[in-house]
């Protein structure tokens, strides 16, 4: 009925509206281009040869792909190490901080308990605290116990529920969780341990893959903390390292070595980011409703 | 002793520390509501509720309540590790405030990608999320591959491959530029126009930053650039900050994200009644879009600030240490390199304390003006 409400056009609807949804996929192709592009010329980088990476004539694609940069990446001992120095960092790191933030969130949304508001209140204000705040005391304080130099103050601090906005987010989550679960169980005796760990932390899942996600890109991606914190060449992680591969003084950069080692550390974030992206685009889009 | 282990070793102790400690929280907790009487059922639920929430309400105390105490009782001293400090009074702040002008160029560079950069990153993200929001097939791997960046931009071999994309003679981007200014002659123009616009602006700006403009006149006196000058990037302090914009546009995914979410919950009969009014597209998207969404250019225009006045990756890998020319000395940048390559430790407590304070002002006055412009469906 509405539709005689309006002029009939001279192009038909349907031939209107497929040339306006070209466009818009002409645009979102564009747009995927520009978002690649530094991830393809990375690629590109990485298999020319040194001479074809600094020349000024540009080449899209190398005429001949070596994989030798990879190769010399690979089995250099010193860049094995590094990789595991990060697959260390982060590993201890993340786990640490994901069940003592599914503990606290437990805590704030499955039991009632006296100060519960108050503490609630109070976390929520941490999240305006910059975290400059807090870095500059936090150093005299290792440095006083001699933690400057080692892994520790890159990664006890989170073991003790570190970051706000996690709590949060999980806390959310299992808000939207029926009473019924834990009040069934509590009265055929279980502790609220076994609640925790046996019927709360199996359903939360999808939120704990999302946080689980979001502290691996920060550790993994980490720069201002180990640059202040580790002291010894051996212990650096992979963007310490990568960070300081440029050599001024030089005018000609292995450039194809430096994008190999930067494929290499990107690869673990794209992966895993292929794998969980449905949750993590969901709760991405959450934060934004709820906040 | 292997570095891995002994921390491995400390990270054991930790969680015995973390449950000892959650057991005793927990335990005084119990004590204090069985001294008020209460029942049984509410002490154990006191109990567990301190044990399960212990970790956070321990590390708040040993790594929030404590370090900012701290901080704030350092920021009023001379402190250069390994000595103790000394008291002087207000002298940091006024340092900083008065006397400190990497300080004051590190300040206005944040504000400026605030204000230049922040507006840019908001129409990249809503100019996404409305292509999106046409719900296309094929609009997840669109999602997919426009939340990417998210990801990866603050990773250092990220940053350093942006280093050889935007390197100004053989970099990919400024070719992909050239290429299509040979397909559309014209737009050459346009990309002079453009670089003088931005150069100007930059060369006004750092004029203002230093109180001296011979570079302004420079800049000016060269006129519209010759066809041939491309954006330099970071390696010019005219480009340096633009560049790093150019980068936060890049990543502008976890915004659009949020604006997508948004523009799926404005109600469709909104949009029928425009229709059936013969409102434009244009004046739809101005009055009902627009508007509806402004809850949600909200929370990306707080986030985002608190986020721009954080930017320390970028001065660190993309332009070696916030050149050219302190062009990219940021907040965090400065007060990292004051405070860890200086051993000023008192100064840049101070520092992060005036950190604070801009944070919690600029906050506050998002939240004065969103009584103006932010529109909430739910209120009366």
């Amino acid at each position: 009925m509405a539709q005689k409400l309006y002029k009939q056009p001279l192009i038909p609807r349907k031939v209107r509206q497929a040339f306006s949804n070209g466009i818009v996929y002409l645009l979102l192709l564009a747009g995927s281009g520009f978002m690649f592009f530094p991830l393809f010329w990375m690629i590109s980088t990485s298999l020319k040869t040194m001479e074809e990476a600094n020349s000024p004539r540009i080449t899209w694609w190398p005429a001949q792909p070596q994989m030798d940069a990879y190769v010399q990446v690979l089995t250099d001992d010193r860049w094995l190490l590094y990789f595991s120095n990060s697959v260390f960092v982060t590993g201890l790191a993340v786990t640490g901080t994901l069940v003592s933030v599914a503990a606290v969130a437990y805590a704030f949304s499955r039991i009632q308990w006296p100060g519960r508001n108050l503490f609630f209140f109070l976390m929520l204000s941490t999240l305006m605290l910059p975290p400059q705040t807090t870095l500059v005391p936090q150093y005299v304080v290792f440095n006083k116990i001699k933690w400057v130099g080692t892994y520790n103050p890159i990664i006890i601090p989170g073991f003790f529920a570190g970051g706000a906005l996690y709590i949060f987010l999980l806390r959310q989550f299992m808000m939207g969780l029926p009473r019924e679960l834990d009040e069934a169980a509590l009265i055929d005796g279980a502790n609220h341990f076994q609640v925790w760990w046996h019927i709360i932390m199996p359903l939360c899942k999808p939120a704990l893959a999302t946080i689980g996600v979001f502290l691996f890109v920060a550790h993994w991606n980490s720069l201002q903390a180990p640059l202040i914190y580790l002291q010894r060449a051996e212990m650096y992680t992979l963007p310490v390292v990568i960070a300081n591969l440029i050599n001024p003084q030089v005018r000609v950069q292995p450039w194809p070595l430096i994008m190999a080692a930067s494929a290499l550390t990107m690869i673990p974030l794209i992966v895993v980011f292929f794998f969980t992206q449905r949750y993590i685009l969901e709760s991405v889009a959450l934060t934004g409703t709820k906040g | 002793m292997n570095p891995k282990l002994y921390t491995l070793l400390w990270a054991i102790g930790t969680v015995i520390f973390i449950l000892l400690s959650s057991l005793a929280v927990a335990a005084v907790a119990k004590a204090i509501v069985r001294r008020r009487g209460e029942n049984r059922l509410y002490q154990s639920r006191t109990f567990a509720g301190y044990f399960f929430a212990s970790p956070w309400i321990v590390g708040y105390f040993i790594f929030v309540i404590g370090p900012t105490l701290a901080s704030l009782y350092w920021s009023f001293t001379r402190f250069k590790l390994p000595d103790p400090p000394q008291w002087i009074g207000l002298q940091n702040y006024i340092q900083l405030l008065t006397a400190d002008d990497q300080f004051r160029v590190s300040i206005l560079n944040s504000l400026y990608v605030t204000f230049f950069g922040l507006p840019l990153q908001l129409a990249m993200a809503l100019g996404l999320a409305l292509l999106l929001y046409r719900r296309l097939p094929g609009e997840q791997v669109f999602r997919m591959v426009y939340y990417l960046p998210v990801m990866l931009a603050a990773n250092a071999a990220m940053l350093i491959t942006w280093r050889l994309v935007l390197n100004p003679n053989n970099g990919i981007l400024n070719t992909v530029i050239r290429m299509i200014e040979d397909a559309v002659p014209p737009l050459v123009f346009a990309r002079q126009v453009v670089v003088m616009i931005t150069e100007v602006t930059n060369a006004a700006f750092i004029g203002l930053q230093r109180g001296d403009f011979t570079l302004l006149q420079q800049t000016l006196a060269r006129g519209l650039p010759v066809p041939e000058a491309m954006p330099l990037w970071h390696q010019s302090q005219l480009w340096s900050k633009p560049a790093i914009i150019f980068i936060g546009v890049w990543s502008s995914g976890a915004m659009m994200m949020i604006y997508l979410a948004a523009l799926c919950s404005v109600p469709t009969h909104l949009y029928e009644a425009a229709l059936v009014d013969g409102a434009s597209s244009w004046q739809r998207f101005w009055r009902i879009t627009f508007p509806m969404i402004s809850p949600a250019t909200f929370y990306n225009l707080v986030v985002g600030i608190i986020a721009t006045l954080q930017i320390f990756e970028q001065s660190y890998v993309l332009t070696d240490n916030g050149g050219p020319a302190q062009s990219t000395y940021f907040v965090a940048y400065y007060l990292w390199r004051s405070t860890f390559r200086f051993n000023k430790i008192g100064y840049g407590a101070a520092m992060s304390w005036i950190l604070l304070v801009l944070i919690l002002v600029l906050t506050l006055i998002q939240f004065r003006l969103a009584n103006r412009w932010v529109y909430y469906e739910y209120e009366s």
